[in-house]
């Protein structure tokens, strides 16, 4: 075939192509795939979410198992976002040869149910004393936190008003609270952050009232000695909703997972379905073009690889081996070819049977050459198809190993996204933003390979074409 | 037909016999038998330079797996094939590759011989290919350009561009005997080539292909069970029964003075477009059903059916083709002088 | 055949259109003709003509996308056209017209028994005790010449020939008046093909059946039909007796001249076969005036314009040429 042949050929084919309505959809939602994919590291705010998906540190940040941030379109009641407030002023005051570094903090309060949790972290080096108070828009200060705190190792300190700030925030409320709730209230019960943002007023414990307006939070930090250092402080309000699809119970952004597990998505279920299905419909092609013994020990090695199940030999390779996704895709390659083998072996017998394929063999046609130009042309249209329907395949099986615990672990994939889900108790809790998201992105890429294979079924069939 | 040399024989075919092995079942293996199919069992006939040798029969006879033998797409199972005094019996490879490019066939269906998605000028380049004529393209498209103009398909430029389903079943057929001359064989073997083709345009093809056998001094094995066009067609025709040829000789001879019951039986069923034969039913000297290839009946083959079989049909041995007649008019029937006593008006 | 019998089936003015993506395709296109009772009409033309269509359209049961677009068919007195499909599907399909497929052999279910398959029709049609429906099966397999233990073999286990003619008892058990054979010995062997010939005019001996036989093949037309109709493009070119058509004298429309000059015949000599040059027209765009102009070498210029007229040239010969009917 020329060139000419073939831009000829591929301009019929997209016209084809174009004129069926689920071959569109699915080449959209494939480009809308693939530039997640391009462009994933700006979409999230965590681009090391993939290899770091274990790593508690690194979420350490966000809130646990909270919805995502649009819930509050659909609630009367707002919960408060996820942010992170850098200081609006900074002070410096020396007292005698301590140093005194004050923080001050604008926070704009206007929803009803309070963060998670309030906390302030600074970068440095020593043990500073640390003090956290709160001016609140009804005039009251509450002084939250007062002691000597120690910075980490890698240089950084972390304070959890939720933790830490229980017992002041006990004081101010007895300013208030009635005697009654308070003989039945035991301190360790108590929720900072939901009085700290709540209206001073009775049965503030129970059933608070959100004060809204603008909140300025004060960090100052006692520098005692050389040795103490403190930059860059920050306070961390956690937020009751989060994100694009909230955390889960590790504190991880599953948006960032989603995204990132995509790129494994597409890797496990390409590499999978093109490799086996290239082996499947080869081995079927050459069964039937040469039948007899060749075709009979052939299906008798079809068979053993049939009956052995793949799942048992994945737990036994998991003892031995770490499991890892490559060794995961090899297996699947190893043991999906034997898919399409049967039918191909069916429609290679019947092709081999026509007319034309006798003619050409009477024309003294090589084996290869029949094989390759005239039978395996005719069975592009089903191989297609089923490439295109094994891809989700694949992802699944992925997700179901991953489900039971014989996943890789220094990556993560959306069935592992849903394996954590479920042993996490999501369902019973409740948490829906943690399995639908996996599931319907599970969902999705199967229909987009489903679409393109069906479009591409319709049109490579070897139909009239009479133009 | 008076430049054929009787003594120059392009193929000689001697006893080929094709017998195809039953599957056994376990009693069958354990006790050795083994029962075939025997679809040719026994044939012989040569052809002449330049001339049509047609094969007439009925469904089963052989006369596709005789043609399939001869194309070398089936190997024998016993007998020898002379190809211009070249022993072909078992070649491969090298030599069998000369002797593809000297045999091509004609199929039956001139839709189903072709590769549906091959264009027409794929189709026809394709032996070019396989036999890697012609440098390059422009060379082989040339080529393909001339074959089309023989066949008299034109315009060949747009021809080449059509799909097979684009073209009439005319046209199909005459691509199709285009790309069997596009290698310049000596011999082609024409399987039914226009029994799936209109009446109107079959006397065009059969036409066409006369003519290029005078251009070009072909061959012609003509496989059909039409006995009306192996009349116009051909020089010589060979009746099959069966797996035998159990006539043989000139068309006219034949046609017009059977000697073999078969062949007057065929004759007779025969439908001419003649008046007066409506309320007629038409005796066909002929019973019973045609026998399994794998259950060859004793004797002359044919007794089963053959309302003037004797005894002697079925105990002496099975008859061999002898002179019945003049300008080489064989027939196997070991009786043929005694029916035609007994039958006068036959 | 006795030319003052009944006319058992009358066609007038049939349309049958096959409405695709591309276009209509006016398969049959005003087409009218007659059947008498005990009489076999041959309907013969090229691929392509309507013959096919015409056949299964008397049964009502034209191949989707086609429709009958028009016209009348009206057996035993009843326009057929008219009536619901479940009306034709009781009373008249097989009851009183029935087809012989063209293939029909491939017809037969291979996983039941020859007499399951002809005993469904009877106890679903017909709500026949098994006792009766027996009784009628045997009847008409002797009747077509075939042994009683035929109902217990499988399709398979005949050959050609043995399930050709249980096709045509299955055509007759619901004695109908008008049997419409399909091209019913195309893919027979010559053998085999007289005999079912033979069976089928001793049928309609017997039974006093009518016949409509559809085939491409003049020379087997000549020895089965009493009266013969030419379809060309979907039009009738001529229609005429067996001995108008076959006899001395020869048909009229150039068209069957040429048909019948291109029918090889075996015990003629003949050092050129003719041909009709060229190809049946495009049915979705039909050539204006008549359709066979293009291919006639006779066309006058009034053949380019107007379409002829069937008209009656002698007593049951009618042709549609413009050159044949001008002297009448």
């Amino acid at each position: 075939m020329t060139f000419k042949d073939f831009k000829d050929n591929i301009r019929n084919f997209l016209k084809d192509f174009f004129s069926y309505k689920s071959g569109v959809v699915g080449l959209v939602l494939l480009l809308l795939f693939l530039v997640m994919l391009a462009f994933g590291g700006l979409l999230v705010d965590f681009p090391q979410a993939s290899s770091r998906w274990r790593d508690i540190t690194y979420w350490e940040d966000n809130p646990v198992s909270a919805p995502p941030a649009w819930t509050n379109w659909f609630s009367k009641q707002k919960s408060a976002k996820h942010e992170v407030i850098g200081s609006s002023n900074i002070e410096e005051k020396s007292i005698g040869s301590m140093k005194m570094i004050t923080y001050s903090f604008k926070y704009d309060y206007s929803y009803d149910l309070a963060p998670n949790d309030i906390v302030v972290k600074a970068e440095g080096s020593g043990s500073p004393i640390v003090k956290i108070s709160v001016q609140r828009p009804d005039g009251n200060t509450i002084n939250l936190y007062s002691s000597s705190t120690g910075f980490k190792s890698d240089g950084t300190l972390r304070v959890s008003l939720n933790g830490d700030a229980k017992a002041n925030v006990y004081d101010f409320i007895t300013d208030f609270e009635s005697e009654d709730v308070l003989s039945n209230f035991n301190m360790n019960d108590l929720i900072p952050c939901n009085v700290i943002f709540s209206k001073a007023e009775e049965n503030i414990v129970e059933k608070a009232n959100a004060l809204k307006g603008k909140y300025i939070f004060t960090v100052s930090y006692i520098l005692k000695n050389d040795s103490d250092t403190v930059t860059n402080s920050v306070i961390n309000f956690s937020g009751r909703v989060y994100g694009v699809f909230g955390t889960d119970a590790s504190k991880r952004d599953i948006w960032s997972g989603i995204v990132y597990g995509l790129k494994w998505a597409l890797i496990i279920g390409l590499l999978t379905s093109l490799t086996s299905v290239l082996i499947g419909v080869f081995y079927g092609v050459i069964c039937a073009y040469y039948g007899g013994f060749v075709d009979s020990i052939m299906q008798r090695i079809f068979e053993i690889f049939v009956s052995v199940p793949l799942l048992p030999i994945l737990i036994v390779l998991s003892a031995v081996v770490k499991p890892s996704i490559w060794i995961m895709i090899l297996m699947m390659c190893v043991f999906f070819w034997t898919g399409p083998v049967k039918t191909v072996r069916s429609m290679a017998l019947q092709i081999r049977e026509e007319t034309f394929v006798e003619a050409s063999k009477a024309l003294g046609a090589s084996n290869a050459r029949l094989i390759f130009k005239h039978i395996v042309p005719i069975l592009l249209p089903y191989s297609f198809a089923t490439m295109a329907l094994s891809v989700p395949s694949a992802i699944v099986y992925e997700a179901n190993i991953s489900l039971i615990g014989l996943g890789d672990s220094t990556i993560v994939t959306w069935g592992q996204i849903l394996h954590d889900a479920f042993t996490g108790g999501a369902v019973l809790k409740g948490m829906w933003w943690w399995v639908v998201p996996p599931g319907i992105m599970i969902a999705l890429m199967g229909m987009t390979f489903a679409f393109i294979g069906f479009a591409m079924d319709k049109i490579l069939q070897p139909k009239l074409r009479t133009r | 037909m008076s430049e054929i040399n009787k003594n120059d024989n392009i193929i000689e075919v001697k006893d080929i016999k094709k017998w195809f092995p039953i599957r056994r079942s376990f009693s069958e293996i354990f006790k050795g038998k083994q029962r075939y199919i025997k679809a040719v069992d026994g044939v012989t006939f040569s052809i002449h330079r330049g001339e049509i040798f047609g094969l007439i029969g009925e469904s089963g006879c052989g006369k596709t797996t005789t043609g399939k033998l001869i194309m070398k797409l089936l190997e024998p199972s016993h007998g020898q094939m002379i190809f211009n005094k070249e022993d072909v019996t078992h070649i491969k490879k090298e030599k069998l590759s000369q002797y593809r490019r000297s045999v091509q066939m004609i199929f039956q269906d001139p839709y189903a011989s072709m590769n549906p998605r091959f264009k027409i000028k794929d189709v026809l380049e394709e032996p070019l290919i396989i036999h890697k004529m012609g440098k390059d393209r422009d060379e082989r498209m040339e080529k393909v350009k001339q074959a089309l103009l023989k066949v008299k398909l034109t315009p060949a430029e747009e021809i080449m561009g059509r799909y097979p389903h684009m073209l009439s079943g005319g046209q199909r057929q005459r691509a199709a005997t285009a790309r069997t001359l596009i290698l310049s064989p000596s011999m082609i073997v024409a399987d039914e080539p226009v029994s799936m083709i209109d009446l109107s345009t079959r006397a065009e093809i059969l036409h066409m292909m006369k003519e290029v056998q005078r251009e070009l001094n072909l061959t012609y094995l003509y496989i059909t069970h039409d006995l009306s066009t192996a009349r116009y067609f051909t020089d010589r025709i060979a009746v099959m029964y069966l797996g035998r040829i159990v006539e043989m000789g000139d068309p006219d001879d034949v046609i017009d003075n059977p000697q073999h019951p078969y062949t007057k039986a065929l004759i007779a069923a025969v439908c001419e477009p003649k008046s007066g034969k409506v309320n007629i039913v038409k005796e066909v000297p002929i019973k019973g059903e045609i026998p399994s290839a794998a259950n060859i009946p004793k004797g002359c083959r044919f007794h089963t059916r053959c309302p003037y079989a004797k005894q002697s049909c079925i105990d002496n041995p099975e008859p061999e083709l002898v002179e019945v007649g003049p300008n080489g008019h064989l027939a196997a029937c070991s009786r043929y002088i005694d029916i035609k006593s007994e039958h006068p008006v036959l | 055949m006795n030319e003052n019998n009944e006319k058992i089936l009358q066609v007038n003015n049939l349309k049958v259109y096959y409405y695709t993506s591309k276009g209509t395709v006016k398969a049959v296109d005003d087409i009218s003709f007659f059947l008498r009772k005990g009489e076999t009409l041959g309907l013969v033309g090229e691929s392509g003509c309507g013959k096919t269509t015409t056949g299964v359209a008397l049964l009502k049961m034209p191949t989707p996308p086609g429709k009958i677009a028009g016209g009348e068919i009206i057996i035993d007195g009843q326009n057929i056209v008219e009536l619901s499909e479940k009306e034709v599907r009781k009373n008249v399909r097989w009851e009183k017209i029935a087809m012989v497929f063209q293939g029909a052999m491939n017809c037969l279910t291979p996983v039941y028994t020859i007499g399951k398959q002809m005993m469904e029709t009877l106890t679903e049609h017909k709500q026949m005790n098994k006792e009766d429906a027996k009784k009628l099966i045997v009847k008409y397999l002797n009747l077509v010449g075939l042994p009683e233990h035929i109902v217990n073999r499988y399709p398979h286990e005949l050959s050609g020939g043995m399930k050709q003619r249980v096709v045509i008892a299955m055509a007759l058990f619901l004695e109908p008046k008008v049997i419409v054979c399909d091209e019913p010995t195309t893919a027979l062997d010559v053998i085999v093909q007289a005999q079912i010939i033979n069976l089928l005019k001793d049928l309609k001996q017997k039974l006093n059946l009518s016949f409509i036989f559809i085939t491409h093949d003049l020379a087997t037309e000549a020895e089965v039909s009493d009266r013969i109709l030419v379809m060309y493009a979907g039009k009738v070119a001529e229609i005429g007796t067996n001995q108008q058509i076959y006899g001395k004298q020869g048909p009229m429309h150039p068209y069957t001249q040429k048909l019948l000059k291109a029918t090889p015949r075996i015990h003629e000599k003949v050092d050129e076969l003719s041909f009709i040059p060229g190809t049946p027209p495009d049915l979705l765009d039909p050539p204006k005036g008549c359709r066979f102009h293009l291919r006639c070498s006779e066309a006058m210029d009034i053949c380019r314009e107007k379409e002829p007229q069937l008209i009656e040239v002698e007593k049951d010969h009618c042709v549609a040429c413009w050159r044949c009917t001008k002297n009448v």
